[in-house]
């Protein structure tokens, strides 16, 4: 079942007209960030491949992660609507197995041309850089950015479940999208002004702390913190199990999540 | 979800519901609780037995519960309260999930769209049923889309939509075949290959729930009736037993040319005058009663051109089965009110 959603996904209009977002987004932000003349605010300027990995993830955070909303968001709705999911309700095959093939099809329809288009940043890094990320480097790379690919997929298919009709379905993938990637810092500076912490104050170390620890809060911010176990310059007073612990956790609880609402779904 | 036993036993119902319940959960979202659901309509206190073999129509008008039961049998809504019994093989199965195994279920008006060949669609759902390619290929030909085999979704008309949709509930050889207003959107010709199908069906003893608010089209179909209305079970038995038991039995339309005065022309045969209607050169006469003697007496003195026996409708069975005018039941249909209903002659004389 998951096989033939990622086949109709990933063949199908919509990821033809996402594609040209991933290769400006991923393949793009890899090239400009391995650039050796690139200067970035503050003056710094990427000096190794995982740096320019965690550089170029932005266009996962902004481009990808939005490419798996907008795969994903009528993923149980548009059976609803359509009759169909009466029809796969009354098969025999449990609810829970089918929630999991769901998860499975629609990340794969999104992580397969990511994955492809990630492993054409690598080449980029090597060709500007002369050197490539590390195995461990790359896996982690690969790993964090399949999960947060998996991340809102399960969002937007939790979404998908409540929705009766399209309209709803979008505008709850897409809220949850536009709240953590671009609200999420309006979060973060209410709560460090409530705390009394001075705001923006990159060389703060209270304000980086606060902000690392509010990080995990945000699957975005998670996804940040697992490359940056990988920069040992990065210290944002988050270790590396507590990082995988909050990946761990958001996995988890919307996986769980999807599959109640799969147990009492009414067509 | 309730769970249910399986043994074998020929004489026994395939499926047996018992004080079956299942009522949808209504929003009534207040201010200290937005979220606040109460149980609204749905189905009450169902008792229902569905035979190896036996064609069942489920009947009632709109809202009267029908899709809700056939979600019931068809294993996707849970029993809040009752149980169901099924006796499919010697095999013990001890969750609901495994009355899915059983059962096809056929919804009403599922919108097959996309890009996905007819093929394709089948074997989709054919592999949540570890159905083999061979069958699918069977059953293309059963319902007469295998020439259309390879046609986009997008391109079938709504008749052949029903088709495909008859195809997948019968994916998995069911013991109990489900079917939620079949008859819509296929032409003539269609409902005639359906209605044989049916019926053949049956006779290899698939255990088949047809649910309508067309009596007149399950007529020549169906074994056994349920008249259902808001959620519960009015009567159920074969049309003749439930005729009799609701006073709509033994009544005759007879048509015919030339003057006659009804009155005195049967005034010495037991009958009772329903319905008298038109003119000496065509006339329509209704009545319940000896349909020979009064034939015998009419072709006397007026010319006959036919006569047949009246079959109840909906409206008819409904109005009988609840002791309610139409217009009341009509308003009434979308009433979210569970009251007890059943107010059939037998009871009245118990």
């Amino acid at each position: 079942m998951s096989q033939r959603i990622r086949d109709r996904q990933l063949f199908g209009i919509r990821l033809k007209i996402m594609l040209p977002i991933l290769i400006l987004f991923l393949p793009g932000m890899a090239w400009g960030f391995s650039d050796p003349e690139i200067l970035l605010p503050g003056g710094h300027q990427p000096s190794t491949p995982m740096e320019v990995l965690f550089y170029a993830s932005l266009g996962v955070v902004f481009g990808a992660t939005m490419c798996a909303v907008l795969l994903s968001f009528d993923g149980i709705s548009r059976d609803r609507s359509s009759g169909m999911l009466e029809i796969r309700l009354a098969q025999p095959m449990p609810r829970k197995h089918q929630a999991t093939a769901l998860i499975l099809g629609h990340w794969q329809a999104i992580a397969l041309p990511v994955y492809a288009l990630m492993l054409v940043c690598l080449v980029i890094v090597r060709y500007r850089m002369s050197e490539w990320p590390s195995v461990v480097e790359t896996l982690v790379y690969l790993l964090s950015t399949g999960l947060i690919l998996l991340w809102y997929t399960l969002f937007a298919l939790l979404a998908s479940t409540s929705a009766k009709e399209q309209g709803t379905a979008v505008a709850f993938g897409i809220g949850v999208w536009f709240f953590f990637t671009f609200l999420w810092a309006l979060v973060t500076t209410m709560v460090a002004y409530a705390s009394g912490v001075a705001i923006g104050e990159s060389n703060d170390p209270t304000w980086v702390a606060l902000e690392g620890a509010l990080d995990l809060l945000s699957p975005n911010g998670v996804y940040h913190h697992l490359l940056e176990t990988q920069l040992p310059t990065v210290d944002r007073g988050i270790s590396a199990w507590q990082a995988w612990f909050g990946a761990a956790v958001w996995t988890i609880v919307p996986w769980w999540m999807l599959h109640r609402r799969m147990e009492g779904l009414v067509p | 979800m309730q769970g249910f036993r399986l043994s074998q036993t020929m004489a026994e119902p395939l499926l047996t519901f018992a004080n079956a319940e299942h009522r949808h959960m209504i929003s009534v979202p207040t201010l200290p609780r937005p979220w606040k659901k109460v149980k609204g309509p749905g189905i009450v206190g169902l008792n229902l037995d569905i035979y190896s073999g036996c064609v069942l129509g489920l009947v009632g008008p709109n809202g009267a519960g029908k899709t809700t039961l056939m979600r019931m049998m068809a294993g996707i809504l849970p029993l809040q309260a009752g149980t169901v019994s099924a006796r499919f093989s010697s095999t013990e199965a001890k969750h609901v999930d495994d009355l899915r195994q059983w059962v096809g279920h056929m919804p009403e008006q599922v919108r097959w769209q996309g890009a996905q060949t007819v093929r394709e669609a089948l074997e989709a759902i054919g592999d949540m049923r570890n159905t083999p390619s061979k069958r699918i290929e069977g059953l293309l030909d059963l319902v007469g889309l295998n020439l259309r085999k390879d046609e986009q979704l997008d391109n079938l008309s709504q008749g052949m939509r029903q088709r495909l949709s008859i195809a997948a509930a019968l994916l998995g050889s069911p013991k109990v075949l489900l079917l939620d207003e079949p008859f819509n959107g296929l032409d003539p010709v269609a409902a005639e290959a359906f209605t044989q199908l049916v019926k053949r069906l049956a006779s290899k003893g698939v255990a088949v729930v047809i649910s309508s608010h067309m009596v007149a089209q399950l007529d020549q179909l169906i074994d056994r009736i349920a008249l259902l209305h808001r959620g519960q079970l009015l009567d159920e038995g074969n049309l003749e037993e439930v005729e009799r038991r609701l006073n709509l039995s033994n009544r005759y339309r007879i048509q015919g040319k030339g003057a006659i005065d009804i009155a005195s022309l049967l005034s010495d045969i037991e009958h009772e005058h329903l319905d008298f209607e038109g003119d000496e050169n065509e006339w329509s006469f209704v009545f319940r009663g000896q349909a020979e003697a009064v034939l015998h007496s009419l072709m006397a003195s007026a010319t006959v051109t036919s006569w047949s026996p009246v079959a109840p409708n909906l409206v008819e069975l409904l109005c009988a089965a609840t002791g309610m005018e139409v217009e009341d039941i009509s308003l009434e249909v979308g009433s979210s009110a569970m009251l007890p209903m059943r107010v059939s002659e037998v009871e009245e004389d118990e």
